[in-house]
This record gives structure tokens, C-alpha cells and sequence, in this order.
């Protein structure tokens, strides 16, 4: 069994990877990012970074991360319940800088991690870099569902 | 008893804004930290407010080594979403002038190094064959910086006279072979301030999943060219090279190296641009559907991640994010300073071949 293919089972999950536009993308609802990092360790895998979207309001955030496995890229997305999700930068530090951008630009919480000062702009409150405007914010959620 | 260092956010030597506190006992560097986005520009939040043509030309000045990266890996997200496909030749195009791009970056990151190590006849050799790979940039585009290369579906301008641009590849092949390449394999001033410097090991490599010619000088065998190929590159013959040491003078052969695989590439592209058509058609009429897209490309500091959202028939990206490979590999510098004379930082700082820009976006 490949690499891909063994992912599903180790995650305890029946979904299967699905093609779409440059990455192979798999349904993990019910598994924690913390296993699914994990499992990205055992099998060799390079975390690449995480990408964040603005949901309507009352909705929340996703997240979605990227690891690379021999070529292939895959991707994994994550509701964010109540700005908090748990950090994997122990799992893996090269999350770094990206879990601190991303708590800069939303808000969003690693739970679990130390917090350095800002990353990107000392002394300005976190969540004022991607703030958009109404119709700005729209058109983005509304792809995001 | 240590004191702290700090190097920036005026960087003595490469000039960018970037700051690095260095902890050090006596002159030796015990740990480092770095602070980045002096010059964040919120690029992301820019690209949401253009529509797709001026998002184009927005992504192109991320970086300015490498903005025709940028402008490649951003329409390749783009047109699986728009539905249409950049014709062959103007893959072929796209390898020529990503290539060109790495040598243009891969030759001034070689002067920059040679200044760096006080060996400025080096440095003054290398930035007048940087000029000629700058000359066939601006032949081909008609610009030396951002070149406006890249659209939808296809390129914007044609190589007209491949065989024109083939002789000027040879006569700086040549140049390498016989001046650049030579030094900085064999010369003992150069050997001297590089060796077991600034060193990042397999493991630390892995841990910290660095990209591109650090991760490749660590002992990595990873290249997007070669793992995952896009444009024309699954048509090209080359290796990627590989260093085990992880010092300064391994990222140094990797790049001197690659500067030849660049080479042999182009050869083989230009040598092989097929006919027909460089791009599909009128631009304006592109419609994008609902949905996110990715793409990857190797850049001359590796992996650079496009990843891009669009809702239906809107012309504005609802999302854009780029992960730059300097801001993968720049928090291994801290691993590379440790143990290390604080003479040498400056140098190892340079080895990753940062690119400030890129990083704060």
C-alpha cells in the first residue's frame, strides 16, 4: 500500500484523497490536527504551510494545511471553532512562523504554544492586517464555504 | 557571561531590512533571534482588492529577483480555475525564462558571497556576468526587473530568435565553467571562510522543513522541478544536485551546480521550443469558477506555494496566499549561528540567500 493510500487507515478514517486543481485533498472531519500531524511525521512528510479563510461571521474560520509527500501535495482542511485550534508546532517547528502570522492576521489561537512578540508588525493589535472591507469579506466567504 | 548582539534590522551586509539578536559568550554565537516584517507590505489583503490582470502585475513585485516565479506560480493556480491551459510553446517559454531567472539569482547571490568573504574581484566577475544573463532577460521581455511575462493561459511575449539566445547561454557557460565555478570549488580563500561554517543538518533540515538549495546542500534530494513537474520540465533532462556537508560551502556547490543544470536546461528548451500559439486567446474573456487552486514551482531559493480562490464570474481573487521560500528556510538561521564565530553570521546569513522581500510580503 503507498504512502497516500495508507493515510486514510492510519487516520482511522474511510475517506479517500480526492484530486482537485494541484493538490490531493482529504476529508479528515472528526480527526484532530495534532493526530493528522502525527501521522505526517510518521510517514515522512514536509509541512509546507497553512492557509486561512474567513468564513460569514458566525462561522468561523478554516484552515487549510499543506504537506508535501514525495512530490505530491496534499491537502487537509480544518474548521476553527471559537478562534482556537490546536498548535502543532511541537510537532512540527516549521510551523512557526506561519501559526504567528495567522494569529496576527485573524485572531486565530494556537493553543498550546508560546507566543513571541509579533511577527510581522511590532505594536499594531493583532487581526488589523486582513481586515476587508463588507464586499471584500463577502466575495471571500462566500468561496470559503 | 553573555551579551547580546544585535545585527539589523539594517543588515551591514546584504542591505534589507531584517534583524537578528545575537546571544553571544565571547566571540561565539550561542543562540539567535530573528525578527522579520520591517517591510511588510500586506500583499495578501492587496491582491483581494484586484482583479485578476492587476493581481498579475501586483504578485510580479513580491519579490525582485524572482518576480517572473511569482507571476508563473500565480497563473498556474489561476487557470484550472479560468479552465483553459497554457499552449506548448509557451510552457517551453515559461521553463526559458524561469532558468534564466535562477542563473540572474544564483550569479548575484555568488557576487553578493564574494563580497561577503573580502574577495571583491570575485564579486565584480560575477555581477558582469549577471549583466548578460540580464541583457537576454530584457531581449526576450523588454525589461530587466519585473518583465511582464506571464498571463491566463499562456505568455505575452514569443522568443523570437531561440538561436541568438543559445549562443549568448554558451558564451556565459563558458564563463562559468572556466572563472566562477572554479573559484568557488577550489580557491583556498574561498574554501577558508566556508568550510564546516553555518552548518544545518539532515535532521534539522527535516525538522524544520527548509526548501530549496538549503535543503538540497543538508542532503535533501528535493526539487518541484523534478518531484512534481509543471511547464515543460517533465521534457527536460537534468540532475538535481545534492551536497551532504550543510555548510556554507555546500549551499555554495549547490548553487554553482545548479547554475550548470540551469544551462543545460536552457539548452535543451531552447534547442526543442515547439511551435504554435503562446497563449489562449483574449484574456478579458476568461471567467473563473467557484473553488480554490494551488500551485507550486521551484524558485532559485525553492519551493514557492500559490494558493488562490476565485467565486464564480468574479474577477477579484477572493483569497491569495504565497508561501516565499525564504520565509521557510530564514528560521533555520538560527541553527546555523549556533556554535559559530561571530565573524562568520553575516556570511551564513547570506548562505540562505534571503530574500527580505519575499518574506515580509
Amino acid at each position: 500500500m503507498s504512502h497516500l493510500a495508507s493515510i486514510p487507515q492510519k487516520l482511522g478514517i474511510d475517506a479517500q484523497f480526492e484530486a482537485r486543481h494541484g493538490a490531493q485533498w482529504l476529508n479528515v472531519e472528526g480527526v484532530g490536527v495534532r493526530t493528522l500531524a502525527e501521522t505526517m511525521n510518521a510517514i515522512g512528510a514536509r509541512f509546507i504551510t497553512i492557509t486561512a479563510y474567513e468564513l460569514p461571521a458566525d462561522e468561523g474560520f478554516r484552515l487549510e494545511y499543506h504537506w508535501d509527500l514525495d512530490g505530491t501535495l496534499l491537502g487537509f482542511a480544518f474548521q476553527v471553532v471559537d478562534k482556537k485550534i490546536d498548535s502543532i508546532f511541537d510537532l512540527c517547528p516549521g510551523v512557526d512562523w506561519i501559526e504567528r502570522e495567522i494569529y496576527e492576521e485573524y485572531v486565530i489561537e494556537f493553543v498550546g504554544r508560546p507566543y513571541d512578540p509579533l511577527l510581522l508588525l511590532p505594536g499594531v493589535t493583532p487581526g488589523v492586517n486582513l481586515r476587508k472591507d463588507p464586499n471584500q469579506l463577502e466575495a471571500a466567504t462566500e468561496v470559503a464555504k | 557571561m553573555s551579551y547580546k548582539i544585535p545585527m539589523g534590522p539594517y543588515h551591514p551586509g546584504l542591505e534589507e531590512p531584517y534583524k537578528l539578536d545575537m546571544i553571544c559568550e565571547g566571540e561565539t554565537v550561542k543562540d539567535a533571534e530573528l525578527h522579520i516584517g520591517f517591510n511588510f507590505r500586506n500583499i495578501e489583503h492587496l491582491a483581494e482588492t484586484r482583479n485578476f490582470i492587476q493581481v498579475n502585475a501586483l504578485m510580479e513585485r513580491v519579490c525582485g529577483i524572482c518576480s517572473f516565479i511569482h507571476t508563473l506560480t500565480l497563473c498556474q493556480a489561476m487557470e484550472p480555475l479560468a479552465g483553459v491551459e497554457a499552449p506548448p510553446r509557451a510552457k517551453y517559454i515559461r521553463v526559458i525564462m524561469a532558468e534564466l531567472e535562477r542563473l540572474h539569482s544564483h550569479v548575484l547571490w555568488a557576487g553578493i558571497a564574494a563580497k561577503l568573504m573580502g574577495f571583491k574581484t570575485m564579486f565584480m566577475t560575477c555581477f558582469e556576468l549577471r549583466e548578460q544573463v540580464m541583457d537576454i532577460l530584457a531581449a526576450i521581455s523588454g525589461n530587466r526587473v519585473n518583465y511582464s511575462m506571464n498571463r491566463v493561459g499562456g505568455v505575452n511575449r514569443d522568443i523570437e530568435d531561440p538561436a541568438a539566445i543559445l549562443k549568448m547561454v554558451e558564451a556565459l557557460e563558458k564563463a562559468m565553467v572556466k572563472t566562477v565555478i572554479p573559484i568557488f570549488t577550489g580557491s583556498s580563500t574561498a574554501l577558508s571562510r566556508c568550510n564546516g561554517v553555518g552548518v544545518l543538518s539532515r535532521e534539522k533540515a527535516i525538522e524544520m522543513a527548509v526548501v530549496g538549495p538549503i535543503a538540497r546542500a543538508s542532503g535533501l534530494p528535493q526539487d518541484i522541478r523534478k518531484a512534481a513537474p509543471y511547464a515543460a520540465y517533465a521534457e527536460m533532462e537534468f540532475d538535481v544536485q545534492v551536497q551532504t556537508s550543510g555548510d556554507v560551502t555546500a549551499r555554495l556547490l549547490v548553487r554553482a551546480l545548479e547554475i550548470m543544470e540551469s544551462c543545460k536546461i536552457l539548452r535543451q528548451a531552447l534547442e526543442k521550443l515547439p511551435p504554435g500559439e503562446i497563449d489562449t486567446g483574449d484574456d478579458r474573456k476568461i471567467r473563473f469558477s467557484t473553488g480554490t487552486s494551488v500551485s507550486r514551482v521551484e524558485a532559485p531559493r525553492g519551493e514557492v506555494i500559490y494558493s488562490v480562490s476565485f467565486k464564480e464570474n468574479q474577477k477579484n481573487p477572493a483569497r491569495v496566499h504565497v508561501r516565499t521560500p525564504t520565509y521557510a528556510t530564514m528560521p533555520a538561521i538560527r541553527y546555523m549561528v549556533q556554535g559559530a564565530r561571530l565573524a562568520d553570521t553575516p556570511l551564513i546569513q547570506a548562505s540562505i540567500d534571503p530574500c527580505y522581500s519575499c518574506t515580509d510580503r
